[in-house]
């Protein structure tokens, strides 16, 4: 999925007339993005039906690239492949799995078998991007999204190793970036005051086991929780194409 | 009907000990708190204030949710009627009258007629929900695997058909939930599925981390890009919160009739009380002498919309409570709730957990009860919320979500996941695909592959099953025919209308 994710940030970001260098920038990412799930279809057993699939959506990337395809909606066209890529990913992660025995459904059924019909169903988005006109993919704003999700990330890396206090604290001054407004005083004070109302909120009221301080070993603590994350986003891409290499 | 006293008797037993009634209270409360503050809708807020419910006792966690949504609901009439910002679909056309209103020095008397029509409407459908939730119980307690599974399919197709924007996106949405639903142990066999061999995922994708992560943090970055617009805050001293007795006869039959719409509508799945409120305020027009005034500050134009779409939130729990189908977001939210209190939503609620079941419908009545004597009177607070400027806001909003994600399991893998789903959401909503489907397939999905492996065993792997079976059949065949008629072009011109 994270790879779905990130392929969707560039897939055309902003208006998108047939042939021009938007559609260039977002069937290239599409391109890309196929490659990767391609590569993953080397480390499973039974890798027709994905491989043929991603084989076409690399295709229609390049074919988008090159001004073969009007996309008229792109928010329409772009979604649909997007989404096409996630069933892929779906049907390579649940490929491994048994299907049915018999008149049973086995672990790996269900799950194929919603991949398959969302494939249906986003290749039908996909299509509608190019028959009917629609509007363009709004603009991406980086500054809001990204201060919050390092905030957001920074929370979950803190909070362990230095406690409620500082991550809630550190936090709220590293999204408040994410806004054009920010000063300075009153953005310290109103950090401290909502640190202090979680504090009583949630430890106090709720009574929840939080850390409020960093513990004495904190900083190897902090590597600890780094290395955690890396194998947390690596491991998927370690797990199909690490093998290969 | 004695059946039907006893029960409620029994509710009421359990709503009103004074832990529960606390839950009702401070949920109401809470939920308007965070249902004024602006760009912050009930889903949203449900899903901030998710987890601190954990901890609760279920039937209190229940009660206070329940609570929650009705308070969420009601901060969205408030700032529709103070500021002309309606915070939820369901008080846009409360606005419309209601900001005229406050123009013209009545905010006080619309925010009470608001809350007295809500009230009526809730104390109405409790009753109904009541009367209806055992009868429908049995019914549901008669279907087996195959009906059940068409009734979710139905269930799903009604959410997509009634809900705004494209219906194919929508279907698209519902699979993808249904798919992430498949991460994690398979319950017959326990094989991980799609885990990626990650421990984290082991036990699938938590509930509350997709559902901070769209709702919570993909929202606050979305209204990070809406550029700060002069909002028109009142400034004058909300006063005479009493309404006149001219006002009160004016709206009274205006509170029947809408609570009456409401109720009816909100049984359907999608968009109730949205679709609700809509409905209630063109047939005030209808019924006026004076349609042309309309938009202007007539008092009907807040009473029948507001005790509709109050009626239709309520009655949305019968499909929940009776059949364990959620029949929108928020209910979804619910869903979700249960299911992590350890209470499989469905028809054996009622049975096997009574005092859940009732207490969860008396308090429903108290939480109405709680918006007309607390909430009322604190409008100057309310008020005061508004001007929270939103660089303040979003930060401690990103803050306690965290907070949240985190004390489900004391998992920083969960706030990562939800970082994940944040930035899935602000790319739905960049691709204008709506999050609300997915979260109900991600809900009922588990559901749904139940009940089709085991109706696919009993009848021995023949897929003519789900139609030689004539409540499975009928079942099947409404979905069909809703789904064909949304693509029909006189309908789908007629949906538009009702959803502008």
């Amino acid at each position: 999925m994270s790879d779905g994710v990130t392929s969707s940030q560039g897939g055309g970001p902003n208006s998108g007339a047939p042939g021009n260098t938007n559609s260039f920038r977002g069937g290239i990412v599409v391109a890309v993005a196929s490659l990767l799930l391609l590569l993953m279809t080397f480390s499973i057993a039974s890798p027709t039906v994905p491989r043929v699939l991603t084989i076409a959506i690399g295709l229609l990337g390049v074919a988008t690239a090159f001004g073969f395809i009007p996309v008229r909606a792109p928010q329409d066209y772009y979604g649909g492949i997007v989404l096409m890529m996630l069933a892929i990913l779906a049907l390579i992660a649940s490929a491994d799995l048994p299907g049915q025995r018999g008149f049973a459904f086995g672990p790996g059924t269900a799950p194929r078998l919603f991949a398959i019909l969302l494939f249906g169903l986003s290749a039908a988005v996909t299509l509608v991007g190019i028959t009917s006109v629609g509007p363009a993919i709004e603009k991406y704003r980086l500054r809001g999204p990204l201060w919050v999700l390092l905030a957001i990330i920074l929370f979950a890396m803190f909070i362990r190793p230095l406690g409620l206090i500082i991550a809630s604290f550190l936090t709220w001054m590293i999204s408040i970036f994410g806004s054009t407004e920010m000063r300075w005083l009153e953005s310290v004070i109103a950090a401290a005051v909502m640190t202090a109302f979680c504090v009583l909120l949630f430890v106090y009221l709720l009574n929840l086991p939080f850390q409020l301080w960093p513990q004495p070993n904190a900083f190897a603590l902090l590597w600890q929780q780094l290395a955690e994350f890396f194998r947390l986003m690596l491991g998927p891409l370690l797990k199909y194409i690490g093998v290969i290499a | 009907m004695s059946d039907l006293l006893a029960n409620l008797a029994l509710g009421f037993g359990v709503a009103f000990s004074p832990m529960n009634m606390l839950f009702c209270m401070i949920g109401a409360l809470v939920g308007t708190l965070i249902g004024v503050l602006p760009g912050i809708g009930s889903v949203a807020t449900i899903a901030m204030l998710l987890p601190i419910t954990f901890g609760l006792p279920p039937v209190g966690a229940l009660i206070m949710l329940a609570g929650i949504y009705y308070g969420a609901q009601y901060g969205g009439s408030t700032t529709a009627v103070l500021v002309n910002i309606p915070g939820e679909a369901t008080s846009v056309v409360t606005a419309l009258d209601g900001h005229e209103m406050a123009k013209q020095g009545r905010a006080g008397a619309a925010l009470s007629i608001a809350a007295i029509g809500s009230f009526f409407a809730g104390c109405v459908t409790t009753v109904l929900v009541a009367a209806l939730g055992a009868p429908l119980t049995s019914v549901a307690l008669l279907f087996g695997p195959a009906e059940y599974f068409s009734l979710m399919v139905l269930g799903l197709i009604f959410a997509v058909v009634l809900a705004k924007g494209s219906v194919l996106k929508a279907l698209a949405m519902i699979v993808t939930g249904l798919l992430l639903s498949q991460v994690g142990s398979d319950l017959e066999t326990g094989a991980g599925r799609m885990t990626f061999d990650l421990p984290e995922l082991a036990d699938g994708i938590g509930f509350a981390n997709i559902a901070l992560g769209m709702f919570g943090f993909a929202e606050i970055v979305r209204n990070l890009e809406i550029p700060p617009e002069g909002r028109d805050i009142l400034m004058r001293k909300v006063t005479n919160l009493m309404p006149t007795r001219e006002d009160l006869i004016r709206s009274a039959p205006s509170i029947a009739r809408g609570t009456t719409i409401g109720a009816i509508i909100g049984i359907l799945p999608g968009a109730g009380a949205v679709i609700a409120s809509f409905a209630a305020y063109s047939i005030e027009k209808k019924f006026s002498k004076y349609p042309e005034k309309f938009g202007t500050g007539m008092i009907e134009g807040v009473a029948g919309p507001e005790a509709a779409n109050n009626a239709a939130a309520q009655s949305a729990f019968i499909p929940l409570l009776t059949l364990g189908i959620p029949p929108n977001a928020v209910m979804a939210l619910m869903v979700g709730a249960m299911t992590i209190h350890g209470i499989v939503p469905g028809p054996q609620v009622m049975t096997k957990q009574p005092e859940l079941f009732w207490g969860m419908i008396a308090s429903m009545w108290i939480g109405n009860l709680a918006l007309v004597i607390i909430n009322l009177p604190l409008v100057g607070l309310w008020v005061a919320l508004l001007r929270v400027p939103y660089r303040l806001l979003f930060p401690s909003i990103v803050v306690f979500c965290c907070i949240g994600v985190y004390s489900i399991n004391n998992a920083p893998s969960d706030v990562l996941i939800a970082a994940l789903f944040a930035v899935v959401g602000y790319w739905f909503a960049k691709h204008d695909f709506e999050p609300a489907p997915m979260l109900l397939g991600f809900v009922l999905g588990p559901l749904m592959e139940e009940n089709l492996r085991r109706a696919m065993l009993i009848a021995r792997g023949d897929v003519t099953v789900f139609f030689t079976r004539p409540i499975s059949a009928v079942l099947l065949g409404t979905a069909f025919v809703m789904l064909v008629m949304s693509g029909l072009p006189m309908l789908r011109k007629r949906r538009e209308i009702l959803v502008e």
